[in-house]
């Protein structure tokens, strides 16, 4: 099994079947970069994952997250707290594949999720969708590929090394179980403040 | 001794299953209607005024009935206005499935869960019974009637499943998103609850007195090959549940679904060069067929 990263220990890895690959499994909130050739999966229902990578040296990982539903008027050097807390999501993933020998001129962004799986529900998934991009265009990088939005969950397996990603949609006998799992995600986010200070490159 | 040994664990588990079923038993039940029906069209000395009078008993059914035989559900060239012209021209054995059809979300009310909703549970199951049915079309001698049908029970064991076991069942749906593999819902089903839905469903529809042809399609639709009285209609609704997440998931390429066993292919006599027809079909059918089946 390909050594973690430094502060990836705690992320789970499994030998996967199908691509012949060790995998790590990412829950909503969490994030994964690796220097080896190895896949990185997660399940995603209105969350968004950024699948990122230096082409050139073959660094990347893979976030999940989705922006907590506080009210905007919770402003931090004129960003609200749900801004802050998806650029936190953003940052880290790509400050680490930065600290790992990537260059921000190399970087490849594939972007996924943000589906409408609940009826009753605003279309928390497009916030998601919209805010990354916004990002993204902010930050000057292009996205590559993406499948978002639409009705239905998905699974998504990146493989950084190559740029490789299998996205499979996800039947709605899932949305419930997936839709739980991030809710109990958001309430864990909302409950926690977020600061305004993330260290730049 | 193995022997012995296998067929005390085949036991043990028919025994847990038949204890879930006693317990859902006063919680899903069929309609007056069809039962009547039902037994009349196993009745050889009924007639088919009989069948139009035990329909005519049920006013509610009746009404929606006839507007079910005068959609493009049946696209029938002339208009319907009697039960006895329905039986007629719907014939007497597929008024039976067809009240069968028209009654399940109610049978199944009783049967709330948290896993799924019922609007979701249901369009899969409506586009699995119009795939089945369009793809029954094609194959000489099968019912498409029956096979409307089928495709609509097929996953009732889910339900009882998602009721009774809701704890062990939402554990089988977390393992399939957690392996990157593609581990199908029934195969998680066996490893953590011990059986899976299929051999529920098929289970609760022979309590129910149900046709064998449904019992058959029901029990075995991950399992075409242990299917020996009706294998072609099970090979029809096993390939219909897979085409189904097709139309449901917007997708194009058989790869992206799970696979089909290639012998349900051999049985029907079809072949891949249908799906795209049958598949767009179906999401054009589906709207209007939800309203006709599950609309107030």
């Amino acid at each position: 099994m390909p050594a973690s990263l430094p502060g990836f220990e705690h992320i789970r890895k499994s030998w996967n079947a199908t691509y012949s690959a060790y995998a790590a499994r990412i829950l909503p909130g969490e994030y994964y970069v690796t220097r080896s050739d190895e896949g990185i999966y997660t399940t995603l229902g209105s969350c968004i994952s950024a699948c990122v990578r230096d082409k050139a040296c073959r660094v990347g990982g893979m976030n999940h997250f989705m922006l907590p539903a506080t009210a905007d008027t919770d402003k931090l050097g004129g960003l609200s707290a749900a801004t802050r807390y998806g650029n936190f999501a953003m940052e880290h993933l790509i400050n680490d594949i930065l600290k790992n020998g990537g260059k921000r001129e190399n970087l490849e962004v594939k972007l996924f999720g943000g589906g409408r799986i609940l009826q009753n529900m605003t279309d928390v998934g497009m916030r998601n969708i919209s805010f990354a991009r916004e990002y993204l265009e902010t930050e000057g990088i292009e996205v590559a590929a993406e499948d978002v939005g639409d009705v239905f969950p998905r699974m998504v397996v990146y493989f950084p090394a190559t740029g490789r990603v299998r996205v499979k949609r996800l039947r709605s006998l899932h949305n419930n179980t997936i839709a739980d799992e991030e809710i109990r995600y958001l309430r864990n986010v909302e409950g926690k403040p977020v600061g305004g200070e993330v260290e730049l490159f | 001794m193995t022997i012995f040994r296998e067929r005390e664990i085949v036991h043990g588990m028919n025994a847990e299953i038949s204890r879930l079923l006693e317990d859902v038993g006063g919680l899903v039940t069929l309609p007056q209607v069809f039962l009547r029906i039902s037994q009349l069209v196993d009745d050889p000395q009924s007639s088919l005024s009989d069948i139009a009078k035990a329909a005519s008993h049920d006013p509610a059914f009746t009404l929606r009935m006839l507007r079910v035989a005068n959609s493009a559900f049946y696209g029938f060239p002339s208009a319907i206005d009697t039960v006895d012209r329905a039986v007629s021209v719907i014939g007497t054995t597929q008024m039976r499935n067809l009240a069968l059809s028209m009654s399940v979300a109610s049978s199944f009310a009783g049967l709330p869960n948290d896993l799924v909703t019922m609007d979701n549970f249901w369009r899969h199951s409506l586009y699995c019974a119009l795939i089945a049915r369009a793809l029954a079309r094609e194959v000489r001698g099968c019912d498409p009637s029956a096979v409307f049908t089928a495709g609509l029970l097929h996953d009732i064991g889910e339900l009882v499943l998602f009721n009774r076991l809701p704890e062990k069942a939402r554990a089988s749906l977390l393992l399939v998103l957690d392996e990157a593999d593609d581990l199908p819902v029934y195969r998680a089903e066996q490893r953590i609850i011990g059986f899976d839905h299929a051999e529920v469903g098929g289970e609760l529809a022979k309590r129910w007195g149900l046709p064998e042809l449904l019992v058959e399609c029901i029990a075995c639709h991950h399992d075409i090959g242990r299917a020996d009285r009706h294998p072609r209609e099970t090979a029809l609704v096993h390939l219909a549940n897979i085409l189904a997440q097709m139309a449901e998931l917007d997708l194009h390429a058989m790869d992206d679904v799970p696979p089909v066993d290639p012998a349900a292919w051999v049985l029907t006599g079809l072949d891949e060069s249908i799906v795209e027809q049958v598949v767009y079909e179906a999401r054009r059918e589906i709207a209007e067929t939800h309203e006709l089946f599950f609309g107030s």
